[in-house]
């Protein structure tokens, strides 16, 4: 709106270095890419560059999709690969939260823990799915388990990290105002550094959609990754394609979640758009 | 510091304020403090520092930068330790940092999460100070910087200078024996920096507060001190000592009386001059 008030005077051009577009305008771009992107999709399919076997329409996977929540119950298997993230996740988290910040406040609980958790971190999680199997058959266990694997070492760094970034002038400030060690923690350094541990969560929940799919697709007979690897057996290229789709989706949504967390929990941060 | 009470607060007047006693309120004695580099050999950072300032008195740490008055500051905080020497406030050796000692940094420090309000109190609620009293007297304090419009805000919304108020609001809330402050206006930009000279001897006038403060800044010192301990360094110690007498023991409001005094011109000459001998080594000509 500001823009079109100078255009009078300036000349409006598309690329422009260190200028800032209109949220309207952000939006319809990227919904063009999309529209492009979905078209030569169909056109592709429509003029027969490509075998339909293999690459079915968009507007077939859309209806796909559809059959699937409407007569197939894949809701279940959404629903199921939902509850095994959210819960390896909250576990996650209950112990790689208060770890990290202890370890970020204190050198010495950082000394102790450290060389273990950087020792995994380098270790690829899908390296222990067949002594998970060995262990926990193939129940829920093995799945979650991977989950954790796959994310509970870069959470725990990535907090600690945040918190060794704690500004030391602001807890010098609440020491020289006469906090104990615990009251600092609490009233400084958690503050401090939750909105940043939300951000690592966001980032971590990213990686341990992967892993699901990897747990879903090796071994296991329900979830979105399940039914696309029984989609294979019968070629039906169409239920793959949905499956990526729905997984695309949900990833998304949780990033939306998390940052519209991050707006209504942090309201004093300077967040984007103001 | 006294327990706060409104009703002297409110009508203490400027000219009221009693000036610097001879109780000697923090004493430093033969302080030095040597760092050890990675190589081995130990480097003499602060050597044989002695000073005394007095009670409701404001004492600055002036020098070239290198002289160690922030180490000096901060060992006053607790926040370093002497590696010998005596720090003694009200008689009391300095062990660790405490509520006594309240600290004002260059950086700003408000917390991002807290209102103006809830920053100022933060101190207090370290210490448990009941609710209502608490809420009482950081309404003062606010007042007290010129911030009553901002209670509610967060600082996000706050100038650089506002933000440095809130500090010294929150400090002062709290009820230190003295205030300690480094470089606080350093970061400013110098209209807001006078500004906030003259607003810090407003409360010095209204709070009646020991003040130790680092600058390097010779004008702010002038215009602040009761004292001036002139620092040099390689190693850091007490060069000379200056009680800038031509204020004839007044407080000034304004910055333009400062340079109407006679005898300001000749005590900035000579600080000039301290400072030029000490800078000589990173300024050959």
């Amino acid at each position: 709106m500001e823009v079109a008030s100078k255009s009078s005077a300036y000349r409006a051009r598309w690329f422009e270095f260190l200028t800032p577009t209109s949220k309207r305008w952000r939006l319809l771009l990227g919904a063009t890419v999309w529209v492009i992107f979905f078209g030569l999709w169909e056109m592709a399919v429509l003029w027969g560059w490509v075998n339909t076997l293999l690459v079915p329409s968009p507007l077939e996977v859309i209806r796909t999709l559809y059959e699937l929540f409407a007569e197939r119950g894949f809701l279940s298997d959404v629903g199921i690969s939902i509850a095994r993230i959210l819960g390896s996740f909250l576990v996650a988290c209950t112990l790689a939260i208060p770890l990290g910040i202890l370890m970020g406040s204190f050198k010495t609980v950082e000394a102790f823990f450290n060389p273990f958790v950087s020792a995994w971190r380098y270790l690829p999680a899908p390296a222990f799915i067949p002594i998970l199997l060995m262990w926990f058959g193939t129940g829920e266990l093995p799945k979650l388990a991977l989950l954790f694997l796959g994310v509970i070492f870069f959470l725990i760094t990535l907090i600690m990290d945040h918190t060794s970034q704690v500004r030391a002038e602001l807890i010098e400030t609440a020491m020289t105002l006469g906090g104990q060690r615990w009251q600092i923690l609490w009233t400084v350094v958690v503050p401090a550094v939750l909105p940043n541990i939300l951000t690592s969560m966001r980032q971590m929940l990213a990686i341990a959609w992967t892993y699901l799919v990897i747990a879903e697709i090796i071994a296991s007979t329900t979830g979105i990754g399940a039914m696309m690897m029984r989609a294979r057996r019968f070629l039906h290229t169409d239920e793959i394609m949905a499956g990526i789709l729905i997984i695309g989706i949900l990833g998304l949504a949780f990033d939306v979640l998390f940052r519209w967390l991050q707006r209504v929990l942090f309201p004093y941060l300077d967040q984007e758009g103001h | 510091m006294n327990m706060l009470d409104e009703d002297r607060m409110a009508q203490s007047s400027p000219s009221a304020c009693p000036p610097p006693t001879d109780t000697p309120k923090l004493r430093l004695a033969n302080v030095s403090k040597s760092f050890h580099v990675p190589r081995g050999e130990a480097i003499e950072a602060i050597k044989d520092v002695s000073f005394t300032t007095l009670e409701n008195e404001v004492c600055v740490l002036l020098g070239p930068s290198g002289c160690g008055k922030s180490t000096v500051l901060r060992m006053v905080a607790g926040l370093e330790q002497p590696s010998s020497g005596e720090l003694m406030l009200d008689g009391c050796p300095i062990t660790g940092p405490s509520q006594e000692r309240g600290m004002v940094f260059q950086a700003y420090t408000s917390f991002d999460w807290l209102t103006v309000q809830q920053n100022v109190e933060y101190g207090m609620r370290l210490n448990h100070v009941p609710k209502a009293q608490r809420r009482e007297r950081a309404r003062h304090f606010i007042e007290l910087v010129g911030l009553s419009r901002f209670a509610g805000a967060y600082p996000r919304h706050l100038s650089g200078g506002m933000k440095q108020r809130v500090a010294i609001a929150r400090t002062l809330a709290n009820e230190p024996a003295i205030l300690l402050m480094d470089e606080p206006f350093g970061a400013l930009d110098a209209q807001t920096r006078w500004q906030m000279q003259e607003l810090m001897m407003s409360i010095v006038e209204s709070a009646n507060t020991t003040i130790l403060m680092v600058t390097h800044d010779i004008e702010e010192a002038i215009f602040l001190a009761d004292r001036i301990e002139f620092m040099s360094r390689h190693p850091g110690r007490v060069h000379e000592e200056i009680i800038p007498s031509f204020k004839q023991g007044r407080r000034l409001r304004h910055k333009e009386e400062l340079i109407g005094l006679a005898g300001y011109g000749d005590l900035e000459r000579h600080i000039l001059h301290l400072m030029r001998a000490q800078g000589g080594e990173d300024f050959e000509h």
